[in-house]
């Protein structure tokens, strides 16, 4: 082998070394996570053993032009942003930064199917919230060392459930039901959390450059949900729901499903297709909604099924155009 | 001959062949067509990338819906390298492992060394194999990380499971068809033709097919490999999901691995039996 060779195999196998370790330790370190890097601080709050975590960076949202275009195409909703500011001291434009949220099985006989929790980072008036906890009967409870304000509220027509606040720590509240709220203060001393969790962390991974994501297990989720009987027999075999979003001039983002076979997540492609295709028919006399439906995009590998789209702003110039025409159109009775 | 005056073993010689073949297999008239072909996607990814980086709208818009870096690598994975890349080094280097000796008129001097005459195949093909590897893969890479990272979805931690697929698949497919093509250099006149033909007409060609008719091609077998969707914006790849199915990855696994053998076996069987008889 002559040494031009010798140095050519070299520099291939240098490349192929570098470039595989470079992913080996991207994919396990995570680097670089973007979004996600700062919803990884939170989630550790979130038990291992969740049914859905969600994530929203709030300011991201709060500052983009899209929800400045919605505020123009909506007409004034009232005082409740103000009256919500006025009662906690929360301003929700400025004050939260971002919200990781969470679902689990509730505990045996709390009555409940499902426990819910917010964790919610941003800046608080602690003493304006616990008064108001306070003035809806809420008491204060003492729990490894924070402090929990606990109240029960009443769910239908004889459940109650028992909510709670905490401030976890400076700038950090949880609230939610009072089992998932005591857990979360349990993982501030460690413990198993869900970023231990490979399969959800393994989607947490895929959301990074995202504002907003969500991912649960469906199965879990559809066993606690009150469905019809017999409807979760005739959903495709789906084991996995994730949903995630970038908001800036416009709103693009993903779906996705993934099924236990390949069988299933063609037949759930081939529903989608025939939904949309039946959309398509349905848009024939509204052609502003076309540019929106062209936008979904179907694809997925052999056991998952995603679905993407992309409202661009020229789209939400042609639905605030479209909205005000239906705002203008007088109601004419029959 | 090993020092002992004993004929080397099937294994030595072939190994011999591999070294004295891969250096006159990279630096030879061919090289050219052969950086043009794995350099290619390298400056096009290279072009995207400043594209995208330089143009205000970033990621381009596909039927209203923007690209994710992810998403344009896959394309070009599917569209570049298992569609056209691997079968045109193939076709131009499985093809010429025998026949470019014997335009030459050099093959007299390798089958009159002590060694058999399929060790001279498997020591091209082995050369070949390492020569397009070492190209293929490095490029793959290198577009990886210059595709990947661009616009929103997954990063390059995510997706690493399928970079390391594709580079296991693209190896595969890079052997099986080398293998396959060899066969038809070893047999036929015009094995370029034919290669071209198999390649760009009937395998292509196959996938549509309904019935059983697409399991006598390479391509069923490497798509069942591919973890990346196929693009489902186009009307072709509309009929080619409406007709084809994909095979299980044990079963592409297994029969690509026996193509690669039972050719390259028939290969080797082919030159010992052939009586070469050189043009004056």
């Amino acid at each position: 082998m002559t040494s031009r060779t010798r140095y050519f195999v070299i520099v291939s196998l240098l490349i192929l070394t570098i470039g595989l370790g470079t992913g080996l330790i991207a994919y396990y370190f995570g680097l670089p996570l973007g979004a996600a890097q700062s919803a990884t601080d939170d989630l550790k709050l979130v038990p291992h053993d969740v049914s859905l975590v969600a994530y929203a960076d709030v300011r991201a949202v709060m500052v983009s032009q899209v929800r400045q275009r919605i505020l123009e195409m909506l007409p004034a909703q009232g005082n409740g942003a103000q009256d919500f500011e006025s009662q906690t001291g929360i301003k929700i434009d400025s004050d939260v930064d971002r919200v990781v949220g969470c679902l689990a099985p509730s505990a045996k006989g709390s009555g409940q199917p499902l426990a819910g929790m917010v964790l919610v980072r941003g800046r608080f008036d602690e003493a304006k919230i616990d008064a108001l906890m306070r003035a809806h009967g809420a008491r204060e409870e003492d729990y490894n060392g924070k402090r929990l304000l606990v109240g029960d509220v009443q769910v239908g027509q004889t459940g109650s459930a028992s909510l709670s606040l905490a401030f976890v720590e400076s700038g950090l509240v949880a609230a939610g039901t009072t089992e998932l709220v005591r857990a979360a203060i349990d993982l501030t001393h460690g413990g198993a959390n869900v970023t231990g969790n490979e399969e959800v962390m393994n989607f947490v991974r895929t959301f990074d450059g995202t504002d907003a994501w969500t991912v649960g297990r469906f199965d879990m989720l559809t066993a606690s949900a009150p469905l019809p009987a017999g409807a979760t027999s005739q959903l495709p075999l789906i084991t996995w729901i994730s949903a995630s979003g970038r908001v800036d001039s416009g709103i693009a983002g993903t779906f996705r499903a993934d099924t236990r076979d390949a069988e299933s997540a063609s037949s759930l492609r081939d529903l989608l297709r025939g939904i949309i295709a039946f959309a398509r028919l349905q848009t024939g006399s509204h052609p502003e909604l076309q540019p929106m439906l062209d936008s979904l995009q179907l694809g997925g590998t052999s056991t998952s099924v995603t679905l993407a789209f992309d409202v661009s702003p020229q789209m939400f110039d042609q639905l605030a155009t479209a909205f005000k025409g239906l705002q203008r159109r007088p109601l004419t009775p029959r | 001959m090993s020092p002992r005056g004993r004929p080397l073993s099937f294994t030595r010689s072939a190994a011999r062949i591999l070294e004295l073949s891969l250096g006159q297999m990279l630096w030879s008239r061919r090289s050219i067509f052969l950086a043009v072909v794995t350099g290619g996607p390298v400056v096009l990814s290279a072009a995207i990338h400043a594209i995208v980086r330089w143009t205000p709208a970033g990621m381009p818009l596909v039927n209203g819906s923007r690209m994710t870096g992810a998403g344009v690598y896959g394309m070009m994975i599917w569209l570049l390298y298992v569609r056209f890349i691997v079968p045109v080094l193939g076709v131009f280097y499985g093809t010429s492992l025998v026949a470019d000796e014997v335009d030459d008129k050099t093959i007299t001097y390798l089958f009159t060394r002590p060694i058999r005459r399929s060790a001279v195949v498997v020591g091209k093909y082995l050369a070949y194999l390492v020569c397009t590897v070492l190209l293929i893969l490095p490029s793959v890479v290198i577009v990886y990380f210059v595709i990947v990272p661009l616009g929103a979805g997954p990063g390059i931690g995510a997706n690493f499971p399928s970079l390391v697929i594709d580079l296991g698949m693209l190896a595969l497919g890079l052997a099986a068809y080398g293998a396959v093509f060899a066969l038809v250099g070893a047999r036929l006149r015009r094995p370029l033709v034919a290669g071209l033909v198999f390649a760009f007409g009937w395998e292509p060609g196959v996938l549509i097919f309904p019935g059983y008719v697409n399991r006598l091609s390479v391509a069923y077998y490497l798509q069942g490999l591919v973890p990346h969707a196929m693009p489902d914006d186009s009307a072709v790849s509309a009929i080619l999901q409406l007709f084809s199915e994909v095979p299980p990855v044990s079963v592409s696994l297994s029969a690509l691995v026996s193509i690669t053998l039972v050719t390259l076996w028939l290969a080797g069987r082919s030159v010992e039996a052939r009586e070469y008889v050189l043009e004056q």
